[in-house]
């Protein structure tokens, strides 16, 4: 018993944290605060008493970090922002393009606008659907606006297209409510002239101007604008018919192709027959 | 009499059980000070650690069985008020606790807080207590244990030396 003694006193240190130690790991083996019920919750609870009633005295490096960090969530925020208004535009553009084939009679082939060009007055845009897709040139293209252009030529992944505000094209068209034909052509910036309408003939602003049926590029009936003005041009037997395209061009994203190429019977037909005096541009 | 208060002939030096509840009051203080108003002194995450300079201060004046009561109680109370996993702090304190013991010498407490060997053996403290506190900090973490140790265990180690180097100026400065 007396060496125990001795061993104990001798030895009480390491004896005392052993001892310790064993209790700090019981301690962890039940230590979370539901384990110990009431008396822990209250101790919490006076420190968070404590703690609030001290919380008006302003931390200046935890303010400089919160400050930090409401300004990298204020700039994400921004940018979502910008993304969320970029997806209603695109999601409104997309639900009109989705209506346009229940109006249409022809096959549609869906295609996004990859790449623009102008050269020279002459706009170009290129789409990322080609042969593999059943693109082929001289099929039209369209949104749900009305009019985009032509495809004038295709690659087997990609395709070409000239656009209705271009220099060379040519458009037979009518007055949707008066029939009048005419030769739409662009003459710069946003401007589409309806030509060879005669000054006797009714053609008023706000008309609607379709593709005609005369035409042997273009399906008939499709939109291309509207009259924004009629002069009448002195010495001219004609009328000056200012037409607003109904497709906006800086904005065009999406398009179709129609599935539908000119008849080439009728066109060798055409061409066999006006040989002689056919002019370099048909419209 | 706090302001003529003598450290060295003092009642609360010369009579034990005054002393123990003075260190009592001092922990549950320091306790609170360091979960309420150590976020001022925060940098970085990290904070000195009280409670620990108190466990070497006590384990240097009163021995080492002494110091790893204090350890293990100082640890238990930070525990308690600082939501931790009860028995971490109170292992890592013990073992502070014991290793500052071995430093002591009977009636040189005054003079070993009042010089730079204070730091070291707070420091060589910290150092085991970090150790340990870290082990049992990122267990349940997919945190590797060296790489949190010597980010942020020597960080605090290096503070709170930092912040004994008060109560060693202070402790000069009385003795002298």
């Amino acid at each position: 018993m007396r060496g125990l003694i001795e061993f104990v006193v001798r030895y009480r240190n390491y004896i005392t944290l052993s001892t310790l130690v064993v209790m700090s790991f019981s301690l962890m083996s039940i230590g979370n605060l539901s384990d110990l019920g009431g008396f822990r919750a209250v101790i919490v609870g006076s420190i968070g008493w404590i703690q609030s009633a001290f919380s008006w005295i302003p931390n200046p490096v935890a303010l400089k970090s919160e400050n930090t960090a409401l300004r990298e969530l204020n700039l994400q925020l921004a940018v979502e922002v910008a993304r969320s208004r970029q997806a209603i535009v695109e999601n409104a553009t997309l639900r009109n393009l989705l209506r346009l084939p229940q109006y249409t009679d022809y096959g549609l082939i869906a295609a996004d606008i990859v790449g623009k060009t102008t050269t020279e007055q002459r706009n170009y845009a290129t789409i990322n659907k080609g042969k593999a897709d059943g693109v082929r040139e001289g099929m039209s293209c369209i949104n749900d606006a009305g009019l985009v252009g032509i495809v004038i030529g295709a690659s087997d992944h990609y395709a070409v297209l000239e656009l209705l505000i271009n220099r060379d094209t040519r458009v037979s068209a009518k007055v949707l409510r008066t029939r009048v034909d005419g030769v739409i052509q662009w003459e710069g910036e946003n401007i589409l002239v309806l030509k060879n309408v005669p000054r006797s003939l009714d053609v008023q602003r706000y008309d609607v101007i379709v593709t005609s049926s005369y035409s042997s590029k273009y399906p008939a009936n499709i939109v291309i604008g509207k009259v924004s003005s009629v002069e009448d041009e002195p010495n001219s037997l004609f009328h000056r018919v200012v037409v607003q395209p109904s497709v906006n061009f800086s904005t065009l994203e999406q398009i179709f192709v129609v599935d539908a190429r000119p008849d080439p019977e009728r066109i060798n037909l055409e061409r066999k027959i006006d040989e002689p005096a056919r002019p370099k541009q048909t419209p | 009499m706090a302001l003529n208060f003598d450290i060295r002939r003092s009642e609360y030096v010369t009579n034990p059980v005054l002393r123990y509840i003075g260190y009592g009051v001092i922990a549950l203080l320091l306790s609170v000070v360091h979960v309420v108003f150590l976020r001022f002194m925060q940098v970085s995450s990290v904070t000195p650690d009280l409670l620990l300079i108190l466990t070497v201060f006590i384990a240097i004046f009163e021995g080492q069985f002494t110091g790893m009561i204090a350890g293990f109680l100082c640890g238990l109370l930070f525990d308690v008020v600082s939501t931790d996993v009860i028995g971490t702090n109170a292992l890592a304190k013990t073992v502070a606790g014991f290793v500052a013991g071995y430093f002591y010498r009977e009636n040189h407490g005054m003079q070993f807080v009042g010089s730079f060997n204070f730091l070291l053996v707070v420091a060589l403290s910290g150092f085991f207590h970090n150790l340990i506190y870290s082990f049992f900090f990122i267990k349940p973490m997919q945190v590797s244990f060296w790489l949190f140790f010597l980010q942020y265990g020597l960080a605090a180690t290096l503070y709170t030396t930092v912040a004994a180097l008060f109560l060693m100026l202070y402790v000069n400065r009385r003795r002298d």
